[in-house]
This record gives C-alpha cells, sequence and structure tokens, in this order.
C-alpha cells in the first residue's frame, strides 16, 4: 500500500473547510499549520483571477526529513506516511530545515517537531483524513497510489497530462499530487510576498517553537 | 526563472499564514564558528609539532586546553539550539545513521574524549604519547569539521549549500581559524619561521575560500532560481548585503593584505592584527551564509 494525496486546484475555492478540519483534528496549536490554503492573485486589474493552493507535506518517497532526522522521530509507516513520533523527538529542527515544502513546523507547546500526518490516527480505523472529509466539493483525494481501482489511480490516469508535483528537481519523490497547478500556484518563487497578506493582521514571519 | 515569469503575470501572495522566521539561529553561527577554531587548533598543532617540535612542544598544553574550550562551547551551543535538550541522549540511543546530525555528534563526543586525554597527557609531560593519540585527533578533526558540510548538504530545501563549496569552506574555515589562534596563542614560543608558515597558511586559506565566496556570489546565480534568489539577499540592497561584505572584508581581503605586509615589513603586529580580523569575522562570514538560506519562503 501507499497511500498518496491529489488536490485538483479547478476543484478548489479556497473555502479553507480543510485547514479548519485539519486545526480541528490534530489540534494544532495557534501560529502552525499542518494544512493551510495560499490565495495568489494573478494580473492587473480589471484582468485579475485568484488562485487557491492546499499545502500540506507531501509524504515523499525519498523524504528529506526522514533522513535528517538525528533519532528518526520521523519515520515512515508501512502504508507509505511519513509520520513523526514527538515522543522521541529532540528539537533539532533539521527536518524544518530540510523539508524543502515548509511543511514541518516546531509545535510552540511541545517543542518538538510536527506536520501533517495524512491523518494517520484516522487512517488506521479505515476514516478518511478529516480535510477529505470537510472538502466540499471533492478536491481533496485520497487513497492507495498503488490499487489502479483507488479513486486517486483513477484520477491520476484521466488526468495524466496535467498530473504535477513540487519541485520535481528535489528528487524526493513526493506522494501529493496536483491536477490544473502551475508555476505560480505550485513554486513559491513565482509570485511575490509582501507585508500585509495576512487576513487580520501584517504579519509575514513568526518566531519558531514560539521562542529562540 | 521564476523572476522573469513574476514580472509577466504580477502573481501576488494575498492571503497566506504567516512564514516560520529563522529556523537556526545565531546559537548555530558560535556552533560553527567554535568548531573551526576548535579542530583548526589540532591541525595547526599537528603541523608544527612535525616541522618545528622543539618551539611547539611548549604549545601542547594551551593548544589541548584551546581545543577542548572550543569543542566544549561548539557542543554547548549546539544543546542550548535544541528545543528539547535534555532529550540529547536520544541521538545516541536512537541513532539514525543516515543523519549527518547522528553522526557528527558521535565523532564530536569522541573527539572531545580524545581531547581531554591530550590534556592530560600534555599536563603530564608525556610528549611521545601525546604526540601518538594527536595523530588520531587529527585524522577525527577532519570529518568533525566536514559533517557540518553534510549537515547543510542534508538540508534539500537549502539549494545554495552544496557538498563540494561547504566542505571545502569547512577545511578552510578550519585552517585560517586554527592558523590565526595559534599566531595569537603561540606568542614567544614559536620562532618567526613557525609564524610565517602559520601567516601563509592564513592568508591562502583566506584567498582560497575567499575565492569560492566569490564564485558562489557571481556564478550561483546563473544556475538555480534558488540560488539566485537567496545570493538577492546579499547582493545590492539586500538585508545582508553590508553584512557580508563586511565579512568578506574582516576575513578575507584584509588578513590576505597584512599577511603580505608583516611579511615585507617583517611585523609581528601586523601579523596578530590579520588573525583577529579573521578570527571576528569569521563569525560574521558563517552568520550570514546561514541566514539568508533561511529568509526564502518554501511554499
Amino acid at each position: 500500500m501507499q497511500l498518496g494525496f491529489l488536490v485538483d486546484l479547478h476543484l478548489c475555492m479556497g473555502c479553507k473547510g480543510c485547514e479548519i478540519a485539519c486545526k480541528v483534528e490534530n489540534e494544532v496549536p495557534l501560529s502552525t499549520w499542518r494544512l493551510r490554503v495560499k490565495y495568489v492573485d494573478v494580473g492587473t486589474f480589471p484582468e485579475t483571477k485568484r488562485t487557491f493552493t492546499p499545502l500540506r507535506c507531501n509524504h515523499c518517497e525519498n523524504a528529506p526529513c526522514e533522513r535528517i532526522c538525528p533519532v528518526s522521530a520521523l519515520h515512515y509507516l508501512e502504508n507509505g506516511i511519513v509520520n513523526i513520533d514527538k515522543e522521541r523527538c529532540i528539537g533539532c529542527a533539521g527536518c524544518v530545515m530540510a523539508c524543502p515544502y515548509g511543511a514541518i513546523y516546531i509545535d510552540p507547546q511541545t517543542q518538538t517537531a510536527d506536520k501533517c500526518t495524512y491523518c494517520a490516527h484516522r487512517v488506521a480505523s479505515s476514516m478518511m483524513p478529516a480535510c477529505v472529509v470537510a472538502c466540499p466539493v471533492q478536491a481533496n483525494i485520497f487513497g492507495d497510489l498503488e490499487d489502479p481501482t483507488s479513486n486517486i489511480s483513477k484520477y491520476i490516469q484521466k488526468n495524466q497530462g496535467s498530473v504535477q508535483v513540487r519541485k520535481p528537481e528535489k528528487g524526493t519523490n513526493p506522494h501529493h499530487f496536483y491536477v490544473g497547478g502551475g508555476n505560480i500556484t505550485l513554486n513559491p518563487l513565482a509570485s511575490r510576498r509582501e507585508n500585509g497578506h495576512n487576513l487580520f493582521n501584517n504579519i509575514t514571519t513568526l518566531p519558531v517553537g514560539g521562542h529562540h | 526563472m521564476a523572476h522573469e515569469i513574476l514580472s509577466a503575470t504580477n502573481a501576488v501572495v494575498t492571503l497566506d499564514v504567516a512564514l516560520p522566521g529563522i529556523v537556526w539561529p545565531w546559537l548555530v553561527t558560535v556552533n560553527m564558528w567554535a568548531k573551526s577554531i576548535g579542530t583548526g587548533v589540532i591541525f595547526m598543532l599537528f603541523v608544527l609539532l612535525r616541522m618545528y617540535p622543539e618551539q611547539a612542544g611548549k604549545l601542547r598544553l594551551p593548544a589541548s586546553i584551546a581545543a577542548f574550550v572550543f569543542i566544549n562551547i561548539f557542543l554547548l551551543f549546539t544543546l542550548a539550539d535544541l528545543h528539547q535538550p535534555f532529550r540529547m541522549w536520544h541521538i545516541f540511543v536512537y541513532s539514525n545513521w543516515t543523519s549527518a546530525i547522528a553522526i557528527g555528534s558521535v565523532m564530536a563526543s569522541t573527539f572531545l574524549g580524545l581531547l581531554t586525554l591530550l590534556g592530560y597527557l600534555a599536563w603530564k609531560k608525556d610528549g611521545e604519547t601525546f604526540d601518538k593519540v594527536l595523530l588520531w585527533t587529527t585524522i577525527l578533526a577532519i570529518p568533525v569539521t566536514l559533517y557540518t558540510a553534510s549537515l547543510m548538504a542534508q538540508c534539500t530545501a537549502r539549494e545554495l549549500w552544496q557538498m563540494p563549496a561547504e566542505s571545502a569552506q569547512m577545511i578552510l574555515a578550519a585552517l585560517l581559524a586554527g592558523s590565526a589562534f595559534m599566531l595569537l596563542l603561540g606568542g614567544n614560543k614559536l620562532g618567526d619561521e613557525a609564524k610565517n608558515l602559520l601567516g601563509i597558511i592564513l592568508g591562502l586559506s583566506a584567498l582560497m575560500a575567499f575565492i569560492i565566496y566569490m564564485s558562489e556570489y557571481i556564478f550561483g546565480p546563473m544556475k538555480a532560481e534558488e540560488i539566485a534568489a537567496t545570493i538577492g539577499y546579499v547582493k545590492n540592497n539586500g538585508p545582508y548585503a553590508v553584512m557580508f561584505w563586511v565579512g568578506q572584508w574582516m576575513t578575507y581581503i584584509l588578513p590576505m593584505m597584512l599577511v603580505v605586509l608583516s611579511r615585507v615589513g617583517k611585523s609581528e603586529s601586523i601579523l596578530k592584527l590579520a588573525a583577529i580580523l579573521a578570527l571576528v569575522g569569521l563569525a560574521v562570514v558563517k552568520h550570514v551564509w546561514l541566514m539568508i538560506p533561511q529568509l526564502l519562503p518554501m511554499s
């Protein structure tokens, strides 16, 4: 079994339901996110378009976080999920530095690394990840990549020409795919980040782990 | 490259979370700086004992103590940088041998053990055994100083840190810091020839390191968009531009010039000034190179 994710960006409408569901399900502390939806506006008024991109851990086959973790706190599960053992983590932040997708954070409450686990605890009970359940338009498709009859495998077959991963040049072999993505949605360097892009404040960066 | 697309599309992030700030702070700078001195002193002691055994014999105890102190500073700041420092022992119990951190921790701990032994042997004035242990300590100092380069290279996210360049920089930093520190530590125990040798090592390692930095500064951006974006932080009006050039002048350009001047004028004071500048500047150079890849948004 090799679990994977696919997000159809044609369907995503940026409701952030997945983001909230993830926060609630995993009790993700304030100032940190396992999954977030990034809005990028393209063009010049009146010819503008808004894009929405859900971003989470890519559960790479060749995960840099697993490789750099000195204590194997980050490890592979048999179903392909890259999981984390917070009791073992020493908080060296090597994984945060290694992840090319910025998907790992230091939990300010436990002072250990944390990230999306594809809701491994729910998956173990044959439930779908919280974000999949919450999505009103079924833009999140989750399943076994090795099973040709699974929804995700069929979706990939149907959209072969437009299936992409983030930063393929890094050689991480992500198990998280996007349909309908492009440079602007998948490459963080292809859009400007200006002060004040948050909804409620002008904060652009936060201290890692709440201190240091 | 992405910046060309950017100018055409005018794409701007309009709603997103605040990204994490600096992950590895100045504590890691001190870590690298202290390790360069700690290992570099051992390299220089080994060379001096081979070439000038009479003079360098008097440096066995002070050099061992200096290396011991700086390796302890390195380990202390490594520990201080952990978010869960009391779990440090996990590294030795749950070691993941693909991790440069795990391998480095074991090597650095062994290195510290050998330094302790060297200190004891120097205090007992057992020069023969000291020199035998020093050989193994010097050999171990090479991977100890190099492992940080492999750690940086394992940071897949930070394109700027490439193993070939970083490993050369780590060795050169150790040679630079070791020669500079020995020039200050040697005082009147070393003769002119030994000091000249240390000056040459200082000048040449500064030259080589400067060439590598300039190569990355000029040619790096031609290879990858992430490197171009990262180097952008030290170019033109980048936030680290001033600090980058202060570091380059203090650590490499001025010491190189001062080494030449000291040889022409046969001035030991100028050589000591070069050593002080190199030691202080090394921390600045290391800090800039550590910070700039962390400013880049990863997602």
